[in-house]
């Protein structure tokens, strides 16, 4: 006996062997097939003739591998509609893995191949009364995504039966394939509407979210229809998922720009006035401020800053600045808007602009946006840490933010008057630098500058120029007496010629001495727009009455100047040979007599009149005309070395016979320059929240059809509200007393009392996961009675709740398909929550 | 109006996976592909390029949102006046979601498990441009893990090999979809049972500062996250509480926290989901708080810098001032793009410790990124590290940048000195296993 059971087990354990070796072999096999993805991602093309095969095979997981190699083709972007026949047939395929494969090909290819795909609708159709919510979720997805114009029907009475689905996850989809059933067919408009009634009306804050969205999408001016549902909404709001958030906030802002009274600020005689259900709007939304996703936030302080009354508008500074800390993403797209509150409201940043200095290793546009965020910031108090940070970003590695940081050190001396002398310096030091950049830019800001500075003498300017414009009158008068009746009216205090003050103090500052500086640099400074700019503002600031030491009535430093840029005339880039013709024509009419200059003026427009590019060609002829009277005549019969030169004998006898006198030209050549205003543009500030915005710099390219849809998206504040009355509701409070109790809930948060709801802070209850209903329903409609009973209860059990009163989860809901049977997993479950699950979620009429 | 859809692109610009865009033209996602991939190429330095990228070569205005995670750019493109936050938003979600299937997002983990990161495409972004279901625990229950795939096929397979059963696929496509939507807590799975229950969490607190040329701090600020991974059974309420709640300002939390309990008693109550999560995000309060409210920064730099023609020379050294060792400490410093090399010595002068001449660290130069790179693994509070050096530019004027890119990390260790009264855990009798960790770091701008 023994040694038969010894064979016996000996065999046994052979066969045990044996076996365990191939399951081992199997389990290794396994492990390639399922998770050698790589190899199937990277497979050559030539081995997708399989596919076929495999599809048709009998195994599973042959099947699956196939699928895998399919969207991997797809992936590549490989032509796959070859298969889809072979795909269809597993369209109903009991294995769960497999299905999804074949839904996601389906939802691609479907729209080329519509015949086929007219196959698969009836498994699609037998699918949406499964079991499983995932499974009626999912055929009603890939149902709704084909696409194909001919089953619009079908869909619609797909989405018609999904839109009273016990789950909330099937009627989620319900109310995106609304959306796409539109799309698909606009005929079915009506219909639609009607379902998304149905979908509005839902309890659940789940698919919520998204029926506001799809109402939005399929209709977005029936605001109208969200009247009975605005309150419920905003009071939901806490408990939406953040995407849901984002969207529903989206259209409550319209729908209170639309339906409700502006709100009006406090004054001397009366308070500030906000609508009730816009303060109830604001205070359900402000917690959502300490969302994570940076997309709630935004869309919070989007509505705070776009219905807000005053008073409550601080509130979105913190939390905007928050997000700038999120990632570096973020802080790109935080920034645009952060830029136009900022300029709209500078008070909330202003202690915090610290917050906002630029780092070195920002993205460029980071570093550009944040300067102008500072610039928007600048004030009598903040200036000087400003100015020393613009400072600082001037040696930036980036051009185009060191351009950007330059200009702002202009915009805070015309900001802040007071700061001009100090702008002056930072910007003088920045001319000697060794980059390029940084001069040029420096060069453009001070003409500017001091441009303006001596155009309109402000409080500033004066202080430097006061010693100089007592004695400019009388220095005027006798050296140049001609010019003096029109210099005295037109500029009247303005200097045209201003001997600098001696004061060594303020030598740095003195428009005058920077012109000076600039000349005398006119070597290093390449860059062809400053070059242009220095020259011009030599020729306009370049006389000095009678004592010019070189030549008569012209500043020592200005004749030289000439001298360069006719020698360099050749190789300038057109703007500066435009502006070296103005010095030539300017210096010769201010010394007409001096022979050196003559001969420059001659060689330049000579040089300008061969030139290949005809401004320049054309800008030579129209001074020479100019100039003719004026200076010729006092060459008088000096011909060829004259201005006129040989132009004058080739075309004098053709030529009209208006020759101006010097006055005149004078007049012409050095009067009537505006000042240029370093206004920053700032675009027409597009909504918060757009691409457009955030593309402010590009926004030129965006179409003229976007903007209709921002005008759509942010409606102006109507003159008064709509009837509050049309926002009650059944399930809202009709007496004051109630509503000031909705209030405390929304706002007090009963989950604080209600520990065991998971839920987070509001009375509406995540899903109807079934469970005990109260006997009876009809008490339920009045949500008077329900908050009553709701209170009561909460006193009763408190705490106990928790521990679960032994309700039955599996009972039918009452109000609901009975057939359901994702009861399965709820065992687990918190009593407390189902039961209060169920306590709202029978009221939806089946 | 709305996110069109998403690429994922490989460290050479080729895409890997690519959501359907089927209502849109073929060179639809070809166009936002290939404007990434010019701005990418025309990037002076790291991380200058714009993260939106307006794409104008199409009728309508589109743009593209885009990321790196694990060397590859991940892309979402928006069309009409969509919000690029939102974009972004959902790239974190996306990013965070393959993180938590597959332990590491890289080129090798997503070609392994396309079909899956497919799947999960199709089901946390909806065909019409809506974010769907991006909660982690409940996507997991609709599209399985990598893991459990193969451990359901290994479970089921081998019993009736090659030949496949209607009842095999059944049975777990009744698993897969029985699970599913389930759950009365969108964030957390239905029916969890751990034989040992804990929940651990990890403070993370990052200090961002710049120090101005003269040496005072500009600003200085330390922003908090607190990391938690909960393996707890059943549906457990906790309250976590706080004895110095007033450090915290500027939170933001995790969906499952009740906002209105923070609010009225600063606690954090709430049902915390299964797996690693980010419970909160805050920023310091130091407590003295008046009108400066910077952080002192934990050290000093001394740059001597002299810049000559085609180049310059450096000396810096660096002290700690904090008693606890920092670890990995990184100096950074762009050279411009004309750089062409560098050239260092490195020095310590420990007083107490006396490793003087034993260069405790290292230092490269990256001629791709043209930036110095100086490393300290290990800086004790005592003694400071010198690097002396040169470095020489193509160009005459060279221009680097006005900064040095001061990184470090302090283990055990957090600014706000933040600490957990206690952790209670009701509607559960289970005892759990709690755990609290610190950890620091810091990024600080140093300018010259």
């Amino acid at each position: 006996m023994d040694g038969i059971n010894l064979n016996a087990l000996s065999e046994n354990a052979t066969r045990l062997g044996m076996r365990i070796q191939e399951t081992i072999a199997e389990h290794t096999r396994d492990l390639s097939l399922t998770r050698g993805g790589s190899s199937l991602f990277d497979m050559a093309d030539d081995k997708a003739k399989d596919i076929t095969k495999q599809l048709e095979s009998s195994s599973d997981r042959e099947k699956l591998d196939a699928m895998k190699r399919l969207i991997a083709l797809i992936s590549k972007n490989r032509p796959v509609s070859s298969y889809f026949p072979a795909v269809v047939k597993n369209v109903a395929s009991p294995n769960l893995e497999l299905r999804k494969l074949v839904y996601i090909y389906l939802l691609r290819c479907a729209p080329s191949e519509p015949d086929l795909a007219l196959l698969s609708i009836n498994t699609f159709q037998r699918d949406l009364a499964d079991s499983s919510p995932l499974i009626r979720a999912m055929a009603l997805r890939v149902l709704s995504g084909i696409r194909v114009p001919t089953v619009a029907t079908i869909v619609l009475m797909a989405v018609r039966k999904s839109a009273a689905d016990p789950s909330p996850y099937v009627r989620k989809a319900a109310a995106l394939a609304v959306m796409k059933v539109y799309k698909l067919d606009q005929a079915h408009h009506t219909t639609l509407l009607d379902i998304m009634t149905t979908l509005l009306r839902d309890r659940s804050p789940l698919s919520l979210g998204t029926a506001v969205l799809a109402l939005d999408t399929i209709a977005p001016s029936r605001l109208d229809l969200l009247h009975v549902h605005f309150r419920r909404l905003c009071r939901a709001l806490p408990d939406i998922d953040a995407w849901g958030q984002v969207d529903v906030l989206r259209v409550l802002v319209r729908y209170a720009r639309t339906m409700l009274p502006k709100p009006v600020p406090a004054s001397e005689r009366q308070e500030e006035e906000v609508d009730k259900d816009l303060k109830l709007l604001l205070t359900c939304a402000e917690p959502l401020f300490m969302n994570k996703n940076p997309a709630v936030v935004l869309a919070v302080a989007r509505a705070f800053y776009y219905l807000a009354p005053p008073s409550m508008l601080s509130k979105i500074g913190a939390p905007l600045l928050r997000l700038l800390s999120v990632s570096r993403e973020v802080e790109r797209v935080a920034l645009a808007y952060l830029l136009v509150v900022a300029r709209s409201h500078p008070a909330l940043f202003i202690t915090s602009h610290n917050r906002l200095l630029v780092r070195a290793d920002d993205a460029e546009q980071v570093k550009r946006i944040k300067i102008s965020v500072l610039l928007a910031l600048c004030t009598v108090d903040n200036h000087q840490t400003l100015l020393r940070e613009f400072v600082d970003y001037a040696q930036d590695t980036d051009d185009s933010v060191v351009g950007d940081a330059i200009h702002a050190i202009g915009r805070i001396a015309s900001l802040v008057p007071s700061s001009t002398p100090q702008c002056l310096t930072a910007l003088m030091g920045m001319i000697n630098s060794k980059q390029d950049t940084i001069v040029s830019n420096a060069v453009l800001v001070l003409k500017s500058l001091v441009q303006n500075q001596l155009l309109t003498p402000s409080s500033t300017s004066t202080t430097t120029f006061a010693t100089s414009l007592s004695s400019q009158q009388a220095l005027l008068t006798p050296s140049i007496p001609s010019l003096t009746p029109s210099i005295s009216t037109s500029l009247s205090a303005a200097p045209l010629s201003i001997i600098s003050p001696p004061e060594s103090t303020s030598v740095a500052q003195a428009p005058l001495s920077i012109i000076a500086q600039l000349a005398r640099r006119i070597d290093d400074i390449r860059h062809p727009h400053a070059r242009a700019c220095v020259l011009w503002l030599v020729g306009q600031y370049g006389s000095v009455p009678g004592t010019g030491t070189v030549v008569e009535g012209v500043a020592d430093w200005a004749p030289d100047v000439l001298r360069k840029a006719a020698r360099s005339f050749n190789t300038e880039a057109s703007l500066v040979k435009l502006q070296t013709l103005t010095l030539a024509a300017k210096l010769v009419l201010l010394a007409p007599t001096h022979r050196t200059l003559l001969l420059l003026a001659q060689h330049v427009l000579t040089l300008a009149r061969y030139d290949e590019d005809w401004d320049v060609r054309d800008r030579a002829r129209m001074l020479r005309a100019l100039l003719i009277g004026a200076v010729a005549g006092v060459m008088g019969n000096n011909d060829d070395e004259g201005i006129g030169g040989n132009w004058n004998k080739e075309e004098q006898s053709g030529r009209p016979g208006v020759v101006l006198r010097r006055e005149q030209v004078t007049r012409v050549l050095f009067e009537g320059k505006t000042g240029t205003i370093e206004e920053e543009l700032v675009a027409d500030a597009r909504p918060l929240g757009t691409l457009s915005l955030v593309m402010e710099s590009e926004s030129l390219h965006l179409h003229d059809g976007d903007n209709d849809e921002t005008v759509i998206d942010l409606p102006e504040w109507l003159e008064q509200g709509i009837d509050p009355v049309l926002r009650d509701s059944d399930d809202d409070a009709p007496q004051a007393a109630l509503s000031s109790m909705v209030q405390a809930i929304s706002s007090q948060g009963i989950s604080s009392q209600r520990v065991p709801t998971p839920a987070g802070s509001t009375p509406v209850v995540l899903t109807p996961a079934g469970g005990s209903t109260p006997k009876d329903t009809k008490d339920w409609r009045d949500l008077n009675k329900f908050y009553a009973s709701e209170s009561e209860s909460e006193e009763e059990e408190g705490e106990e709740e928790e521990e679960g009163s032994g309700t039955d989860e599996n009972g039918g809901d009452s109000g609901e398909d009975e057939d359901t049977s994702e009861d399965e997993g709820d065992e687990d479950d918190e009593e407390g929550v189902a039961e209060h699950n169920s306590s709202l979620s029978h009221e939806r009429t089946p | 109006m709305a996110i069109d859809g998403l690429i994922i692109l490989d460290p050479a610009g080729r895409p890997i996976i690519q959501s359907s865009y089927t209502t849109y033209p073929a060179a639809y996602p070809l166009l936002h592909i290939e404007a990434l991939n010019n701005a990418l190429a025309k990037a002076p330095r790291e991380g200058s390029v714009d993260p939106v990228i307006y794409v104008g070569e199409l009728s309508c205005s589109s743009a593209c949102c885009h990321v790196e995670v694990g060397g590859m750019r991940f892309v979402a493109t928006i069309s009409g006046d969509a919000d690029p936050l939102i974009a972004f938003a959902f790239l974190d979600a996306f990013t965070e979601i393959l993180q938590d299937y597959f332990g590491v997002v890289s080129v090798a983990t997503l070609k392994d498990n396309f079909d899956i990161v497919y799947q999960l495409l199709e089901e946390t972004l909806d065909s019409s441009g809506h974010p769907l279901t991006t909660s982690p625990n409940a996507l997991s229950d609709i599209v399985l893990s990598p893991s459990l795939i193969s451990k359901l096929l290994a479970s089921v397979s081998p019993a009736t090999p090659g030949v496949p059963s209607a009842r095999q696929g059944g049975s777990f496509g009744s698993n897969g979809a029985s699970g599913a939507f389930t759950s009365p807590i969108p964030w957390r799975k239905a029916g969890v049972r751990h034989n040992h229950n804990e929940i651990l969490f990890d403070v993370v607190e990052e200090m961002r500062g710049i120090v101005g040329k003269n040496g005072t701090t500009l600003v200085s600020n330390v922003f908090g996250k607190i990391e938690s991974n909960a393996k707890l059974s059943g549906t457990p309420d906790l309250t976590l509480t706080f004895t110095n709640p007033n450090v915290l300002t500027e939170c933001a939390f995790h969906p499952c926290v009740r906002l209105q309990k923070w609010i009225r008693d600063n606690a954090l109550s709430f049902v915390p989901p299964e797996g690693r999560f980010i419970l909160a995000d805050y920023q310091y309060k130091p407590p003295q708080s008046a009108l400066v409210s910077n952080v002192p920064i934990p050290l000093s730099l001394k740059a001597n810098m002299d810049m000559g023609e085609f180049g310059g020379t450096f000396a810096l050294t660096l002290t700690s001032r904090l008693i606890k060792v920092m670890e990995n400490l990184e100096l950074k410093f762009y050279l411009g793009e004309d750089a062409t090399s560098a050239q260092c010595t490195l020095s310590s002068a420990g007083s107490s410790v006396g490793s003087v001449g034993s260069a405790d660290g290292s230092w490269s130069f990256n001629s791709r990124t043209k930036t110095l790179r100086w490393e300290i693994l290990n800086m004790r509070s005592s003694g400071s590290w010198i690097l002396r050096g040169s470095w020489t530019s193509k160009i005459k004027a060279p221009r680097p940048a006005h900064a040095f890119q001061i990184s470090f990390e302090i283990p055990s260790y957090s600014f706000s000195s933040l600490k957990v009264d206690q952790l209670r855990l009701s509607s559960e009798t289970y005892k759990m296993y709690k755990g609290v960790r610190m950890r620091s770091k810091g990024s600080i701008e140093w300018r010259w």
